[in-house]
Order: C-alpha cells, then structure tokens, then sequence
C-alpha cells in the first residue's frame, strides 16, 4: 500500500502535515477499496477517457 | 406554479410575463434572509427579460412553453455580464464575457432569468454549506441541509421562488437536493445538455439538467436544452425523441434492485419507496428483481475519477488554499496524490462496470431505488449512526451516505430522476434510472408515478 505521507511530503510539499494527517485514513480506505478492482482488469479493456477529434471546446 | 399551468395562464392573457417576474421577485426577496438560496439576484434583468416576452406575446411571437416563465441558474452556468463565482472565493469577481449553452437556449426559448444560485463550493460537495456566500437552508425546515451541489435550486424551486432552475450533477448534485427538497431533478444522459460555458469539477461525469415541480415539466425544460452542440465534446450527434409514447405503467418492466439499495436505508424512506413499489404495481407495473453490478464498487472508481479530474482542473489554484473552504481543499489535496495510472484504471473499470449494467436492460426497462438512503440531515451534521449486526452503532460519513445511490448512476452515465417519494414530514426521494438515452422514458414514467 502507498505510504501516503512520503509521498505526499515528495511530491506536494506544500500540503501542510497536519491536512496530510487528516486525509490519509481516506486515502488508505479509498485504495483498499480500489487495488482488488483494479487487479481484474485485463489488457483488452480501454479506458473511457473521451477525445475528440474536432475544433471547438471551452474558451 | 407549475411551467404548464403558468404557460397557459400566459397564452390567456391572464397574467403577464412581468406579472409573474414581479411575483417571482417578491417570493426570492423575502425567502432569501431565510434560505439564503441565491448569490446574485438579478431583478433588472428580469424584468427586462419579461417585457421582451411580454412583447413577442403581443406581437404573436410564441416561443415554446417556456417563454415569460421565471427561472434560476445554479452560479456555475456562466452568464456574459453577470457574476458566476461557482460558488468560491476564487471566482467571486468572475463576470464572464460569454453565455453558457443553456444560457444562450434559455433566452432563445422566452425564459426569464431570476438569478444565480448557491451551490457548494465548486460543486464538490452535497451540503451546500458554502463558507464564502453562507449555507442554503431546507425549506421543509432550515435547520438542514436541502442537499447539494445545487443546493439553491432545490430550494429555490421548492420553496415556489421560481417555476425551474438549472442544476449540475456530477455525483448526484441534481438528484440529492431534489431529494431532500422535495421536488423533481433530472440527470440526462451524458451528452444530451451541452456542457459548454458552464465551470467543469469532473468533466467526464459532469451532467447538466433541471429542477422542476413536476416531471412533465422537466420534460418541458429538456425539450428547450438539449442537443448537439459542437463546443462541448462530449456532446451527442442526434436529437433525442422526446415523445415516449407511454401513458400508463402497464406492462412497464419495473427493476427492484434486490442488493446495495435495501442496506442501511433509514425507516421512513424504506417505508415511502416501498409504498412507491406498491402503487407502481397497482398501475400495472411488473416488479423485477434484478441483480444491480457492483454500485458500491462504481461508488469507488467514481470517487477516483473525480478526484483526479477536479484537482487537475484546479491545480493552477494550489498557490491559494487559505482561499477554499476546508472540506473541499481537503478533497483537492487527496486528488493531487492520486496515480495516473489510477486515473486510468479507474475509466478502464468504468468501461468494463458500463458492459455489465447494459445487461440489466435485458430484464428491465427502468430502475427504482430511494434517491438517498437518509432524510435532509441537519447542517453541520457529519455522520449518521446505523444499527449494526451486532447492536452496536457504527457511522457513516453524510457525504458518503448521500451519495451513495446516486454516483454510480454519473460513472455510467445514465438518464436518472428524483421525485417526491411521501407527501408529509421531510422529503425523500424515489430514483428512476433508464438506460442509455432512454431520456424520455424515464421522465414519462416518473409524470406516471407523481399521479
């Protein structure tokens, strides 16, 4: 499992440690959660990020 | 009142446009001390917009059933010349130079803007508790939430200030204020309501749609805002038939999912859905069991999905955190921290949960389930206690609770609408899901459960 506070002092340093602290118990739940669904996933499933090909878009 | 009634009171001649802005006006101004449903009200606008109506009915010009018919925006559907905060501090000065899609419908089709609505900060949340322009009360009883993200519009249209309001649904924004309000939101399918000019939070699960009195109505307002639109690339090629051609429940294939949505429900909205079950039998509906694929799972790669979409769109604001709010600064910093290769496992897992829900349409042709398994909790509150096996209490996060029927229903991308589940005490909600741009269906069918 991740070690949230690692990674969060690597890459988001300006996190302060105590809002670290409150949000890992979420982050450990969510990914125990999330590992076992993820390992089901076999190569022929695309994601359903869209793109589109086209002009336009937000301004 | 309702669109259909007040559509006809137009065309009469009993009443006018400016008639019903003026009344409009007079019902905002004195709820807004209490519920706090909008940030900006805009009183000149409407009233300018109402002459115009008022003047296209005298010159016979008749736009459709929404024209001189008092409306809202949630304060995320970007308005040219008129503030659109979302809802935080970051845009508290953003007046936009454009119109949002449905704005731009809106206008064309005689409607009249009252104002913009509160909204949880961002639309990342269901409280609707906003630290930056005040919570919005319940109108059933202001000591509580009235559910969010749209909060305002609920309130606004349930408290009678205005006949509809505009509403985003990313998680359930749409369906849970409807819910605890106690009237009708609808959640499109995705890509039916362009997307374009509104602020995004997850753009892959960002729905737009209304809040009405009744499901009829809503049918009205979705006639006026949906399409294709090339802006938003999402949007679907092809107009959807409105017309279902459905005027009883008889023989309609009615899904009861028999797992996750019969859990941890709270007394008085078990007792109302199943009464709803019941009375869809008596109409002639069939009740089919159905096996519903993993909610709880979709629940957690919607979670995912969000997340990693709201903190990228927002990260350009990291500099400013003393600026959100806490609860959903804390949101922000747990998607910074998410892999990207979860991001994409979790839209991989999306399109493996889609295949297995589109055999459910095999054996039914909508879904009911309560919209949320809780009454309208109170503000502030932040979890709710449930009975557990072994007698002792355990809690539940009441973001997590509300949320929990609704999300998965944005993960797939399905058309699902709230209605008024009971008639007495607080409101609940009864979820009507369809498949796939079955739009029309399940708006027909939630007309027929309202009576």
């Amino acid at each position: 499992m991740t070690d949230w506070k690692a990674l969060a002092a690597a890459r988001c340093p300006d996190i302060p440690s105590d809002a670290v602290e409150r949000i890992v118990p979420s982050l450990e739940k969510l990914e125990a959660a999330f590992r076992p669904l993820a390992a089901q996933l076999t190569e022929d499933v695309e994601a359903a990020v869209v793109f589109t090909n086209v002009a336009g878009g937000e301004r | 009142m309702k669109i259909e009634d007040l559509a006809r009171r137009l065309r009469a001649r009993v009443v006018s446009a400016v008639e019903l802005a003026q009344e409009s006006l007079r019902r905002i101004h004195a709820e807004q001390p209490h519920l706090n449903a909008f940030i900006t009200i805009t009183d000149e606008l409407a009233l300018t917009q109402a002459r115009q109506a008022d003047e296209d009915f005298a010159k016979g010009i008749d736009r459709g059933p929404l024209q001189g018919i008092p409306y809202a925006l949630k304060d995320l559907f970007r308005t040219r010349g008129v503030r659109t905060t979302g809802g935080t501090k970051i845009y508290a000065d953003h007046v936009p130079d454009y119109d949002c899609a449905v704005y731009e419908k809106l206008r064309a089709a005689g409607a009249v803007l009252m104002g913009k609505t509160g909204l949880h900060e961002l639309a990342y949340g269901v409280t609707s508790n906003n630290p930056h322009y005040g919570a919005v009360r319940n109108p059933h009883d202001p000591s509580r939430i009235p559910g969010g993200s749209s909060g305002g519009s609920g309130a606004a249209v349930a408290a009678g200030m205005v006949s509809f309001a505009m509403g985003s649904d990313t998680g359930g924004s749409i369906r849970i204020p409807a819910a605890y309000c106690g009237c009708v939101g609808f959640k499109p399918t995705y890509g039916v309501v362009s997307r374009y000019g509104t602020m995004p939070l997850g753009g892959s699960l960002d729905h737009m749609g209304p809040m009405t009195q009744t499901a009829r109505d809503s049918a009205l307002v979705m006639r006026a805002i949906g399409g294709f639109d090339l802006r938003d690339g999402s949007s679907v090629v092809g107009a959807l038939n409105w017309e279902s051609g459905r005027d009883s429940l008889k023989g309609l294939r009615v899904g009861v999912p028999e797992n996750f949505y019969g859990a941890r429900v709270c007394p008085e909205v078990a007792d109302a859905f199943s009464q709803a079950l019941k009375r869809a039998e008596a109409a002639g509906a069939g009740l089919i069991p159905v096996r519903a694929p993993d909610p709880e799972a979709i629940n957690v790669i919607g979670r995912i999905i969000l997340m990693s979409e709201a903190s990228a769109l927002m990260e350009r604001y990291e500099d400013r955190r003393a600026d959100f709010g806490a609860d959903v600064l804390a949101l922000l910093d747990q998607g910074r921290l998410l892999a990207a290769a979860d991001y994409i496992n979790a839209q991989r897992l999306r399109t493996k949960m889609r295949g297995e829900w589109d055999a459910v349409w095999s054996q039914a042709d909508v879904i009911f389930t309560p919209t949320a398994p809780i009454l309208a909790p109170l503000i502030g509150q932040t979890e709710v206690e449930w009975q557990a096996n072994n007698k002792e209490t355990e809690g539940e996060d009441v973001r997590l609770a509300t949320t929990r029927f609704v999300r998965a229903i944005n993960v797939l991308g399905l058309p699902a609408v709230s209605i008024p589940l009971k008639k007495s005490g607080l409101p609940a909600g009864l979820q009507i899901i369809g498949r796939g741009f079955d739009d029309a269906r399940v708006l027909a069918v939630a007309g027929l459960m309202e009576g």
